[in-house]
């Protein structure tokens, strides 16, 4: 019988791909947004209000209903994690990465 | 204890500090077997009005390796719910709470069972009702009858999950207390002068909450290998926030493990303190990285320096760097047959791993010994544990070296290890000793009644 443990660590590194227009995008427009993204709208109303101004509609069945909570793990590499449901998806944007510093700075 | 607050990160979490693992061949079923995993320690039976409660942001997990490879082959996992009927009162309850439907049970949960085999889940029952703590005269009369209305059967499985009296006996004060254990205080080093006495059970008149299932056994075990490894997790989502416009927490992102469990005592006692946290984030399966720990033990290198002269062979066995191998083979490969005898055998394989095994071949001890394999019952620990198997006596003995004959007919035990104890000469008192039928953890203390 094939052994399941290790669903634990395949969860930590999903193949699905989110891009840094998506995240910012459903930051400023889902109405559960998680706490980091939150305050990245919150704390640079400019970068919230632009990246609003070009957003094209969610499709709210694809958006999540729970909280979206993203992790900067390593700015410099801009290795970031996207948690949201009980999935992870990790994405490596620099751009991104130093975005969400130049707006928590 | 026996895995009570065992590492620093999760003795900050006691909602998923798993406590004890028991797994036995079910004395009154014995096609079946039982597996409890207990949770929530040292429960101060009247700490209301908030009593003890599973998390309902925790995934409670029971696994069974039966292939020796180390890994979850069928794993049971626990999701629970906490429903408030009445906001606006503090109360745990409003008025008696004869059943489990009673709508004076102000605060109640219900749980969700679901088992993992062969790579699918199967949803075993839903909305199963926790029963409440026991509070008191008033407002739980007949305890040990809502109790018993929440034992559900579902799926070939009996299953109950709620609060019980605390099984595992154990002097904290005097094992914390530089290993000053009281019937050998006497020869104790460094205090000498304290006197020798019976030993304090420290968990007495507390309570758990503990997770029991009873599954035939042919339902966990294949074909030609009677020893299966069972160990239990607890694992929280990887991010945790305060909300504070609901004052409560939001979580997000995939499962982690935050605790791990499988034979009594190994991250407590035998784990460094820089590695206890790591060693419950990992499988079992990866325990190879922490086989120093289980082969050069560090309390056994301690026991002839706080009892000097005491322990010559042991201490001469450490001085020589001699490997445990009876100790590898007890926590982590299960010991071969030809050991203890021709027929005797928890051997699950040469992979590494930490599990609580069981052969589910041995029929259930009629007159069961507290020493399990030490008092020549080889029902008992560590072929799986019982309630009542004195699981502290077991080890601080193997450890001080009775089990390393197993392996080593040469060695010869030192004379004062059959004291090594920590009751002694009287039996540990249990106000709710443990039961004969399931989940056969004993009725637990009531909030009026405890402390006393």
């Amino acid at each position: 019988m094939p052994s399941h443990d290790e669903e634990r660590r395949s969860s930590g590194a999903s193949g699905r791909r989110l891009s840094r227009r998506s995240l910012l995008q459903g930051a400023a427009t889902a109405g559960a947004a998680g706490l980091a993204v939150t305050a990245l709208g919150a704390a640079n109303p400019a970068l919230a209000a632009t990246d609003r101004s070009s957003a094209p509609a969610l499709d709210p069945a694809k958006t999540p209903a729970g909280p979206i909570v993203v992790h900067v793990r390593d700015a410099k590499s801009g290795d970031i994690a996207v948690l949201s449901g009980t999935s992870e998806t990790r994405l490596r944007d620099k751009d991104l990465a130093a975005r969400i510093v130049r707006a928590i700075g | 204890m026996s895995s009570h607050r065992e590492a620093p990160e999760i003795s900050k979490d006691p909602v998923a500090d798993s406590t004890d693992l028991y797994a036995f061949v079910s004395p009154d079923k014995s096609n079946t077997v039982t597996i409890i995993a207990n949770y929530i320690p040292l429960q101060l039976p009247s700490g209301g009005p908030n009593f003890y409660e599973f998390g309902d942001d925790v995934l409670y997990q029971i696994h069974i390796d039966n292939n020796g490879d180390g890994r979850a082959d069928i794993s049971y996992r626990f999701r629970f719910t906490t429903t408030v009927r009445d906001g606006d009162t503090f109360l745990y309850n409003t008025g008696p709470i004869t059943s489990l439907g009673d709508t004076t049970w102000n605060r109640f949960q219900t749980y969700d069972l679901e088992v993992v085999s062969g790579g699918s889940a199967t949803v075993l029952g839903t909305g199963l009702p926790c029963p409440p703590c026991n509070i008191g005269p008033l407002s739980t009369p007949d305890y040990a009858g809502l109790a018993a209305q929440a034992i559900a059967s579902v799926g070939g499985v009996t299953v109950f999950a709620g609060q019980r009296a605390e099984a595992f006996y154990v002097d904290l004060g005097s094992i914390f207390d530089l290993a000053n254990l009281r019937p050998l205080a006497a020869a104790h080093a460094p205090i000498g002068s304290l006197s020798s006495g019976n030993g304090v059970n420290a968990t007495n008149n507390f309570n758990v909450n503990s997770i029991a299932i009873q599954v035939p056994i042919s339902a966990v075990t294949i074909s030609g290998h009677p020893v299966i490894g069972v160990w239990t997790t607890a694992s929280r989502q990887k991010a945790r926030i305060f909300d504070a416009d609901s004052g409560d927490y939001v979580n997000a992102g995939p499962w982690e493990q935050v605790s791990r469990l499988g034979n009594p005592l190994v991250n407590e006692v035998l784990i460094g303190m820089g590695d206890k946290d790591r060693w419950n984030a990992l499988p079992p399966h990866d325990d190879k990285e922490f086989l120093h720990y289980v082969t050069q033990p560090g309390l056994a290198g301690l026991l002839n320096v706080l009892y000097p002269g005491a322990f010559p062979n042991l201490a001469a066995a450490v001085t020589a760097g001699t490997a445990r191998a009876d100790l590898e083979a007890i926590f982590l490969t299960g010991i071969p047959a030809g050991v203890v005898n021709k027929t005797y055998t928890t051997f699950t394989g040469t992979v590494l791993a930490d599990m609580l095994r069981l052969n589910t071949s041995v029929a259930p001890a009629g007159s069961p010994s507290i020493l399990g394999i030490l008092g020549g019952d080889v029902a008992g620990y560590p072929n799986g544990r019982r309630p009542g198997d004195d699981v502290v006596t077991i080890e601080l003995q193997a450890l001080a070296g009775a089990t390393l004959p197993l392996v080593d007919p040469t060695y010869k035990v030192d004379g004062v290890v059959k004291s090594v104890t920590d009751f002694k000469p009287d039996p540990p008192a249990i106000g709710s000793p443990p039961t004969g039928s399931f989940p056969y953890l004993g009725t637990p203390y009531s909030g009026y009644n405890e402390p006393s």
